[in-house]
């Protein structure tokens, strides 16, 4: 009976099954945008939020770390993840390719934190280079090029995939040593590279228990809390699109109430007769608030559907990948603004259902 | 069945009359001011009577088609249907009541455009659960003439062929009055008279007819015309 009714008059149906289609896929979109949005981000910053960089407290008059503190460093990580200490310089970088100015770092366990995109960066780093992707390239670098570094001559043993991701060490235009390679004995920073989240806060209050204790030995910087700085950000972000998309349901609320309104003032003569003839108030809003649903339903519908498509179709155009549209708090935008919007087509059904079901069968049908 | 036909539609051996007005009085207030449209009207109609209410505009012929048709309350006064005092019922049960003992058929035949004639027929029992009114609907119709016309739409039919659907919705559930208000209203004239004729027959099968109407045609089939001026009933 509901379906008949709106089929009837199919023009005004449409309006109304527009208007839920719209505020429905304004919140889903704006939902799943934010949701996207801060996964995306998440998944790019994923990784650093697993390190910790230890540097030595120079308000402390501590300029560099030794290999005791090395040692406590290793200890305190155990076998939560992998302490690399670097030593830190810059320099020339010359070969047959050309020259460029660049990083370079003295480590003897760099395995732990970089990835080779050509050759293999041994366990024990005791000879040869390992360069940076963009180093390689401005280089024309190859395994087994050689590479002078401050005049001393290396072979390649490694290149480096870019990082494209924020890192702390940037391996792009930087070159790895064995540690040998310097003079230098007091490291400049440890990165520990920790199995997580957890793991690298739990090892960050360890260093800081046990090479602090008599002085402010070094400063522990924990990556995490940038990245729940991040968090809250697109946190408050997401909210803020979600309160955009909710006026925009208010909005298509207001519409939706507007179209019921107009369809039972328009069929008052007809409710006058059902009424007449004996049909119960109740029924008779039973089968406006059918209708109400049914649009709810069929707008929501559609507005999700058409809001999981742009969420897809974000995929071809921006940087992002299907794993983060393809996971399951995005459906649960998706459903919350169908639901939001069956809710509010009940609720603006609600009213000029009351009112037409309960005006007095006499005054409906005199019009 | 027949059980159930004589328990809510008694087949009136009694001689309580089909439906009886007892000094109604209906006021109503516009602007401060009372206007009496019924100024206590006594009124009975037996089982089977065709009865033609007339008069000018403004004597409160609606006003008494809708106190008759339990759409309207009297402001004092009591309405009986077999004996049966209804002025106190509450809205449900009135509304229940019209369904049970009233039919209505309208000037502007008020059938649902969406519905086809054998639907539009149907709708009175439309929100009975387990109840389907398809083969007596269609029973009706053939009786007003309509056998071949039942899939049609109200849009595919001649004002006539309305207005005997609507005929055939007034009768569904089987009741002791039908109510018209100007039924030959919108109707030319030969149309007007196989309406009435189908009136007529209504009549024989022991239906009360009660029709509101300016139309003089409509007196000469009825077996009473009353004429309401100013919400008083002068005796035709």
């Amino acid at each position: 009976m509901a379906r008949r009714n709106l089929t009837r008059n199919t023009l005004r149906t449409a309006l109304a099954a527009l208007g839920v289609l719209i505020g429905v896929f304004a919140i889903a979109s704006l939902g799943l945008f934010g949701n996207i949005l801060a996964l995306s981000a998440s998944a790019e910053l994923g990784g650093i939020g697993n390190q910790l960089i230890i540097t030595p407290n120079e308000d402390a008059g501590v300029t560099g770390l030794d290999i005791r503190d090395v040692d406590a460093v290793t200890r305190a990580v155990g076998t939560d993840g992998t302490a690399v200490p670097l030593l830190t310089t810059s320099g020339l970088l010359s070969a047959s390719g050309g020259q460029t100015f660049g990083q370079v770092y003295g480590a003897d366990n760099p395995a732990a934190l970089f990835t080779a995109r050509e050759g293999t960066i041994p366990d024990r780093h005791r000879q040869g280079a390992i360069v940076g992707g963009d180093v390689a390239e401005t280089l024309d670098l190859r395994i087994g090029s050689a590479i002078e570094v401050e005049s001393s001559r290396y072979r390649v043993i490694a290149i480096l995939e870019s990082e494209e991701l924020l890192t702390p060490v940037n391996p792009n235009s930087a070159v790895i040593l064995p540690e040998a390679a310097f003079a230098q004995r007091s490291y400049d920073q440890i990165v520990v590279q920790a199995q997580s989240g957890e793991s690298a806060s739990v090892i960050a209050e360890r260093v800081r228990t046990q090479l602090n204790s008599r002085e402010e030995r070094v400063s522990v910087f924990e990556l995490s809390s940038i990245l729940e700085t991040i968090d809250e950000f697109f946190s408050l972000l997401n909210q803020f699109l979600l309160g955009i998309a909710g006026i925009s349901l208010v909005v298509a609320g207001v519409s939706i109430f507007n179209v019921m309104l107009m369809s039972t003032t328009e069929r008052r003569q007809e409710i006058g007769v059902l009424r007449a003839v004996g049909v119960q108030k109740g029924d008779v809003l039973r089968v406006l608030l059918a209708e109400a649903v049914l649009l709810g339903v069929i707008g929501g519908l559609f507005g999700a559907l058409f809001a999981g498509l742009a969420a897809i179709g974000l995929v071809f155009i921006a940087p992002i990948g299907f794993d983060v549209v393809l996971v399951a708090s995005n459906a649960v935008y998706l459903f919350g603004a169908f639901v939001f919007g069956v809710i509010v087509c009940l609720l603006s059904g609600l009213y000029p259902a009351y009112k037409a079901a309960t005006l007095r069968p006499v005054e409906a049908l005199r019009g | 069945m027949t059980q159930e036909q004589t328990q809510t539609h008694p087949v009136v051996e009694d001689n309580a009359p089909a439906i009886e007005l007892q000094d109604v009085v209906k006021t109503y207030n516009t602007g401060g001011e009372t206007i009496d449209a019924l100024a206590g009207v006594d009124l009975a109609i037996e089982a089977g009577e065709f009865l033609a209410i007339v008069g000018p505009s403004g004597s409160g012929k609606s006003t008494l088609l809708n106190i008759l048709g339990l759409l309207d309350v009297p402001t004092s006064g009591a309405v009986r249907i077999h004996d049966r005092d209804v002025t106190t019922l509450s809205e449900r049960e009135r509304t229940t009541a019209r369904k049970e003992s009233i039919g209505f058929v309208f000037q502007d035949f008020h059938l649902l455009p969406s519905l086809t004639a054998t639907e539009n027929v149907c709708v009175p029992t439309m929100f009975d659960t387990g109840r389907d009114a398809t083969g007596r609907a269609e029973q009706l119709l053939t009786r007003v003439g309509l056998g071949d016309r039942l899939t049609h739409t109200p849009d595919e039919l001649s004002g006539g062929q309305q207005q005997r659907v609507a005929i055939a919705r007034a009768l569904i559930n089987e009741p002791t009055i039908v109510l018209a208000d100007e039924p030959t209203g919108n109707l030319d004239q030969d149309t007007g008279h196989t309406i009435l004729d189908e009136f007529r027959r209504v009549c024989d099968a022991g239906v009360s007819v009660i029709a509101v109407t300016h139309d003089e045609v409509v007196t000469t089939y009825a077996d009473r015309t009353i004429e309401l001026i100013d919400g008083v009933i002068h005796r035709g």
